[in-house]
């Protein structure tokens, strides 16, 4: 068992302290709108504060992943756990731009941020041990796949997050909170945007892969757990779209459809390593 | 005609056959040996035709330029994709140091029916190669160094490994894990020719522990047993580079009940001949990979997400971003400007 005080670890600390008091912020300040009526110009003084923290909590985690990539020699590709904490740091960084510069989204904080404390409480349950960097590795697709797929999740996350908040509004005791919010069939106009945006980066993700594979391994298509899954992602991406382009498809249904297409999302990421030896065939 | 086409055409056709396509997708995970191609192939072909159909009568895609090139790219994915599988070629060989590459070598070959690539035209001479290990036996970058011809009658030397495969006329040669040393032997059979040639140990240091072979000369009739005692090197615990330039081996023969080791160049009597060990050499495999459309795919696939992303820019560029206080008010503005507005028409994103 490695030393769990490794170099990158109090970073890493840090930045989930940072995400976990903006989740505290975020809800706290939705909570303090309770009271104004829709379309009305309410309070938003915590927004500034939650960005800040978003933002405090990313730059943590890049000084988390500088520190291991310090320690052991490659970037974090390999591993759960350096994969979770690189996930951090990119879901975080799209979520602040988006934040920042969408100010529509930012009451969904309150969704996203508890979604991004999965990740976060997952990764305080392994271990920091070294990883083993593949020689396939050493290719610049390598780069362009793994980023195209941190925007593609990004994008779904907070489609999920907008989607999160349609959904919770039908709980009556929930209403209040979201009464300043633009009505649902605007929060689903802006969360299908981010759908759209998510199969752009689903499949240039995949052609990088596609172009990493044959490098790689000496093929461009396997059909390997990872392949496979994201393969059906992309197609379950495609036919929400198109359904939701062409029929007059209910908002909590449209809501429901983009938190399933992340939930696949997050098991394609996430999930691989528990039913496959390796994320792809020939990695090891 | 038309009419045809649109029923054809139908998005719930392109649902359906999505559906499809995902479970056959799902059937394919991980190539199962008896789930046949025709999983993928009918579903993509019954795509391919409902797609032609939407570019042909859907008003919403011909007369959009972005998403034109998206769907026409996609179709574009099929057929190259369909054309690869039919002219492909993939096959393994192992190259001995200092042997030119032979076709003829090729194992475990598997190609489309229409398979016409120039591989009597590919020529190359394998080099020495060396394999980094790290500590824990970990495989680290491997090095294999090839003579290519240079087009004006000498040779070009090239170091490919990994993810930088060796392409000639086409055909991808990739380095693998299957690499390893072979005994050069020359055979002197009485009153015959002499005859050189090698024997393949296995994969190293896969089989560090089993690397014998069985060889019988020709005319002969005792089988010949030989086992390979190398030093190389090898260290589990710590960093370390095979490389065989650094290496040796002593060749044990047993035969007819004698046991001789040789070293290079050392000889033994056999009944029917004299065989010489020359020397210890090495061998690489490398996986073949032909698909004449693999550029084209990637040019696709490319135009396709160009396509897609020139139509997301002008739909956001038409309809900006909502404001946190956008109630109905957005959506009147967007009705009096004769655009579609987004709460009454829910299709609009």
């Amino acid at each position: 068992m490695e030393d769990k005080m490794v170099a990158e670890m109090p970073w890493l600390y840090t930045a989930l302290t940072a995400y976990a008091l903006a989740t505290f912020v975020a809800i706290m300040g939705v909570a303090r709108t309770r009271g104004g009526a829709a379309g009305a110009a309410v309070s938003r003084s915590y927004e500034p504060l939650v960005l800040g923290l978003i933002t405090a909590g990313v730059v943590l985690f890049v000084i988390s992943l500088a520190e291991r990539w310090i320690r052991i020699g490659h970037g974090p590709f390999v591993n759960l756990f350096e994969l979770l904490v690189s996930q951090l740091f990119s879901l975080g960084l799209v979520y602040a731009v988006a934040y920042w510069r969408l100010p529509v989204i930012r009451p969904s904080a309150i969704v996203v941020m508890p979604m991004m404390w999965v990740l976060g409480l997952w990764v305080l349950t392994l271990e920091p041990v070294a990883s083993v960097y593949p020689p396939t590795y050493h290719n610049k697709w390598l780069w362009a796949h793994v980023g195209f797929g941190k925007f593609f999740l990004a994008f779904c996350l907070i489609g999920s997050g907008i989607a999160g908040i349609i959904l919770l509004r039908k709980l009556p005791r929930l209403v209040p909170l979201f009464r300043t919010l633009p009505p649902d069939e605007v929060l689903d106009h802006v969360a299908w945007r981010f759908m759209l945006l998510a199969l752009i980066f689903d499949s240039l993700m995949l052609i990088a892969g596609a172009v990493w594979a044959q490098d790689a391994w000496g093929r461009y298509w396997a059909w390997d757990a990872l392949e496979t899954s994201s393969f059906l992602n992309w197609l379950m991406l495609g036919a929400a779209i198109h359904a939701r382009l062409t029929y007059r498809i209910p908002v909590h249904v449209g809501a429901i459809a983009i938190i399933a297409i992340f939930v696949f999302a997050f098991f394609t990421y996430f999930g691989t390593p528990f039913y496959s030896e390796a994320a792809h065939k020939g990695v090891i | 005609m038309i009419a045809v086409l649109k029923r054809l055409a139908s998005i719930r056709l392109t649902l359906l056959w999505m559906a499809l396509l995902g479970i056959g997708a799902a059937l394919s995970y991980d190539n199962p040996v008896d789930t046949p191609v025709w999983v993928l192939v009918v579903p993509l072909a019954l795509l391919g035709v409902n797609l032609l159909a939407a570019i042909i009568t859907n008003t919403r895609i011909n007369r959009r330029g972005g998403l034109l090139i998206f769907h026409v790219a996609l179709l574009g994915i099929v057929v190259l994709a369909a054309f690869g599988r039919l002219t492909h070629m993939e096959a393994h060989i192992e190259l001995v140091e200092g042997m030119g590459f032979m076709p003829e070598r090729l194992i475990n070959v598997r190609q489309g029916p229409l398979h016409s690539g120039r591989l009597d035209q590919v020529h190359f001479i394998q080099g020495p190669y060396t394999v980094e290990y790290r500590p824990g036996m970990v495989r680290g970058l491997t090095h294999s160094h090839v003579l290519i011809p240079d087009g004006a009658g000498g040779w070009e030397r090239k170091v490919v490994g990994d993810d930088r495969p060796l392409i000639l006329e086409g055909y991808r040669f990739y380095t693998t894990f299957n690499k390893g040393f072979a005994a050069v032997l020359t055979w002197m059979p009485d009153g015959g020719q002499p005859e050189t040639g090698t024997i393949h140990m296995p994969s190293y240091p896969l089989f560090e522990f089993r690397q014998a072979n069985r060889w019988t000369p020709a005319g002969a009739s005792e089988e010949i047993k030989f086992w390979l005692q190398l030093e190389t090197g090898i260290d589990p615990e710590g960093a370390w580079v095979l490389d065989a330039r650094k290496s040796r081996g002593t060749l044990v023969v047993r035969t007819g009940g004698q046991r001789v080791e040789l070293q290079p160049g050392g000889t033994v009597r056999l009944d029917q001949g004299v065989l010489r060990y020359d020397g210890l050499s090495s061998w690489m495999g490398y996986k073949l990979y032909y698909d004449p459309t693999l550029q084209w795919l990637f040019i696709t696939s490319m135009l396709g997400v160009l396509g897609l992303g020139i139509h997301f820019w002008k739909k956001f560029a038409n309809h900006p971003w909502p404001q946190p206080d956008d109630g109905g008010k957005r959506s009147e503005r967007d009705a009096s400007r004769g655009g579609k507005a987004i709460i009454e028409e829910g299709r609009v994103i």
